[in-house]
This record gives C-alpha cells, structure tokens and sequence, in this order.
C-alpha cells in the first residue's frame, strides 16, 4: 500500500508511455506483414495466390486472348502472407512488404468499386471460357 | 409480499466490453434470479467455415471469432484437421505454438485484471495493467509481424520462425515485465480497498463448481484441480514445467490470485521454451483432404476450449462446431450472481472475464 502511494507520487514525474503519433512514427518490428507487392514480368499466372487468399483480395481478369491482369485490394487483405507462401516465385512474383496499408478513402470507392472489379472478373472468365468454346466448335465443324 | 424490481444490464453498458444482455430479478439491491443473453454478435462463423471457405483457409477465419484467444483458436482447429490427416508436425512448431499460446494467455490474463480493477473502481490500476500488457503484445508482434491477428499456425506447423535475436527480445522483455507483475501482484494482494470489493465477494463453492461444470481460473479458484493442459498431450506441456495453479475461496480475489499465479506459471514456461527449443522445420508438406472427424480439447486463457472437425474427403468441411470457455460458463456464473449486491455486478462480471465475440461466434 505504502509502496503503491510511493509510485503513485513518482509518475508524476515519469514520461508517458503512449506513442507521440502522429508527430512521432510507430516503430514497426523487423519483418512486419504489410502490403502484397506484385511484379507481372516475373508471374507466371498460375493463379495460386488468387485461389489460397482467405478474403478474396486478389483477382485476374482474362482478356480473350488469354492474357490476365492482376487486381489486388489492399483494404481487404488480411497481410496474412499465404498468397506469397503458395507462390512459386516468391520474392520475384510475389512479396510481402513492409509497408503500412493507407486508410481507405472516398475517392478510392473501397466497396462498390472492389465488388463491380470482382463481378467484371467473374464475366471475364465467363466470356473467355465462352470464347474458347466457340474456337473449339468452330475447329470441330467443318 | 416483498417487492422485487426487475433491472436490465446491457445490451450496452458502460461496465461491458462487448453486447451481452442481463436480467435481474432484485430484493432489496441483492438479486434473486438472473437472465442472460448472449447471442449479439454472431456472426455465422460455423457456417461460413462449412460454405465459403476452403479447409486450408479456415485457419484465419476461426482465428477472427476471438481477437483476444485467436492463436488457441487457430490452434484447436489445425490441431484437429492434423489429427484427421495424420500430418506429423516436428516438435520445433510444436513448442514454437506453445510459446504463442502462454504469450496469448498473459496479455489475455492483463486484460480481465484490468477490467477487473476498472470496474471495482480502480482506473489508475487499469491503466498500468494496460501499459505493461503493450509490451507483450509488442513481443507477439516480434513474432508474428502482426499485433492482434497473428496468423501464425497452419496447418503442418507454423509460418514463422523466431531467431536467436527474437528470442533474445524475448526473454529480455520478460526479464522487465517480471517485476512489474510483481508489483501489481502485491497491489492486487494487498491494497486495503481493492480487498473490500474483491474478497468474499461473487464467491462460489467447491461442490457447486464441480456441479455446474464451471471451467478455467473459474473453476481452479474454487478450488477444483481442472486444467486441459494437464490432460492432453499434443502440446509439450509436461516437457516445459506445467503445474496447476488452484486456489481456495472462488471468490473475486481468489480469480484474481489464479490469474496472477498463472501468469508467473506462462513466463516460467515460455523461458523454458526458448532454452529448449528443438531443431527442425517448421512446417510440415499436408497432402490430402480430411475424411472423417476428430475432437480437440485445449486450455484457452478462460478455460477449456472444444473443437469438432468432420470432413468428406473434399476441399470444404461437412461441419465445424467450437464451443467456448465463456458459453460452458454460463450456468456456474449465473449461480455466483445469486445473493450478491447489484453494486458488485460490474466487478464480479469483469472477473468472469466472459468473451461474448467467442461465445456468440
């Protein structure tokens, strides 16, 4: 008890121990889980990453000839690093940095935005599967 | 006839940390009959881990029922889907999970301490508690790179190692918090006026414990000897020094003197981890898809922790059921409410420490 009025009387004097952020930046540990960084020379769109994500944060749209385009939300990411662990390029392809993720703003359209791109993949993959189809019948009918 | 006046806690109050309804029946400010309710933040895990989700991702989603016990969550349930496929995990992920169930349980045990001076009155304490408690969860962040959601156990081991610099960190954070429990286990002990509102106060016998099934420091600070920990022998437990802790009285004070026991119990343990950390991989190849099912009992830092896993040999579950320390707790706690002042109701609440999020799921 003594002891406690003691201490009591000595943090008057002591620094505080919150963080002065914003004025001052939050230290981050070494190897923190940030940001999914993504490099499309080195990817060879095996599609691993989209298919492990738990939240769904990456996605290819398929453009007709074949080719895909790599979509990522950094507001949904979960930084838990099994997209980059299922990789097969990791460090190449597929990263996880260190960077912080921003607060999503308006101008980002962070919902909407995000469920048009997955509803906009799901008919590119639809429209490519489609357009195979139609080659294949067309190879076959003479 | 005496009168009896009807007063509702929650679903939002001041004293509560998450929504959870009560309901009590009073006499003259001592309650007579109590009501809960627990069901305000559901949130379909289950079912979403039996549809959406591939068995390999469920792993971050159960982790997400509880932000306070989420490595004992992801946990149980790799724990049981090993179990199913028969992986054979190596014995340096093994105690690398143990490390982060032991850090999980003092920064948990903080908490309810915390809250558990807070409500008695104590807001300077609650602070204090929640400085101190910043630097474990920092060194969790060493480890796993993240604060809260640690992501860290899947299935065939765990996705990080710690080096030698970790470990170090580690045990040197240790070597500052130590002290520094010491002083609020004294002040918890010894402080005049945190005794009037703790000792004798939410009391529970050894018999109705045992009888109502009550679990965690619950039950051990009555005196029952139950502690999953002691029982299974998937985690290295008996290799690392676990010793029960059990207390006599059940009332506040001695949850509190539990609580305070077991934390010096997980530094003990966690020293011990990192002296003999065996060599080896951390994780392990998983091939196949679980067909059958499997049950998993763990010790969660408010009591026993159940799992049921079952699969039909495809990439989503057949079904998933988690039952949480807080929900087998209900009737125990609902019993303590009984005969005490509605003034003590914050404080004994705070000392169930009850965790509505895992309950609700």
């Amino acid at each position: 008890m003594l002891k406690a009025i003691k201490n009591a009387f000595c943090n008057l004097t002591k620094p505080p121990l919150t963080h002065a952020y914003p004025a001052a930046p939050i230290e981050k540990p070494k190897d923190y889980r940030g940001l999914i960084g993504y490099n499309a020379q080195h990817c060879i769109f095996c599609d691993k990453c989209e298919k492990t994500c738990p939240p769904g944060a990456i996605l290819f749209s398929w453009a007709l000839d074949g080719s895909k385009t790599y979509h990522y939300n950094p507001y949904l990411c979960i930084y838990c690093g099994d997209c980059v662990r299922a990789c097969p390029k990791i460090g190449e392809a597929l990263w996880q940095s260190e960077t912080k993720a921003m607060p999503a703003l308006k101008v980002d359209v962070p919902n909407d935005g995000w469920d048009k791109l997955e509803k906009s993949v799901e008919e590119s993959k639809l429209a490519y599967k489609d357009h195979k189809a139609a080659q294949k019948k067309a190879k076959t009918t003479p | 006839m005496r009168k009896s006046i009807s007063i509702p806690l929650g679903s939002q109050h001041i004293a509560l940390l998450e929504p959870v309804r009560f309901r009590f029946e009073t006499q003259n400010e001592t309650i007579t009959n109590v009501e809960a309710d627990v069901g305000y933040v559901h949130r379909g895990v289950e079912r979403a881990c039996t549809s959406h989700f591939e068995f390999k991702q469920v792993p971050t989603v159960v982790a997400r029922v509880c932000g306070l016990c989420a490595i004992t969550h992801s946990l149980s349930y790799t724990l049981a889907v090993e179990q199913i496929i028969s992986v054979e995990i190596s014995s340096r992920a093994q105690y690398l999970r143990t490390l982060m169930v032991e850090l999980d349980r003092l920064h948990s045990h903080l908490l309810c301490l915390a809250h558990t001076a807070e409500n008695a009155g104590f807001e300077a304490l609650f602070m204090q508690i929640m400085g101190e408690r910043e630097l474990i969860m920092g060194l969790q962040e060493q480890i796993t790179g993240n604060r809260v959601q640690f992501d860290f156990v899947t299935i065939g081991g765990v996705n990080r190692d710690i080096d030698s610099q970790i470990a170090k960190t580690i045990l040197d954070g240790l070597e500052t918090f130590e002290p520094r429990l010491e002083e609020i286990r004294e002040l918890f002990e010894n402080n005049w006026s945190l005794s009037l509102k703790y000792k004798g106060v939410g009391a529970i016998s050894k018999e109705n414990a045992a009888k109502l099934n009550a679990l965690g420091p619950l039950a051990r600070a009555a005196g029952l000897r139950t502690d999953v920990r002691a029982e299974q022998s998937v985690l290295p437990y008996s290799e690392i020094g676990f010793e029960m802790v059990v207390a006599q009285g059940g009332d506040i004070y001695a949850r509190n003197h539990v609580r305070l026991l077991e934390m010096h119990q997980s530094i003990k343990m966690v020293r011990n981890i990192l002296e003999a950390l065996p060599e080896g991989e951390i994780l392990s190849k998983v091939r196949g898809k679980p067909e059958g099912e499997a049950l998993i009992r763990l010790e969660a830092p408010r009591g026993e922790l159940f799992y049921y896993v079952k699969g039909n040999k495809s990439t989503t579950l057949e079904r998933m059921r988690i039952k949480t320390p807080t929900f087998s707790g209900i009737p125990a706690m609902v019993e303590i409410f009984k005969g005490q002042e509605y003034g003590d109701v914050p404080a004994i609440l705070a000392s169930f420490d009850p965790c509505m999020s895992c309950t609700a799921k």
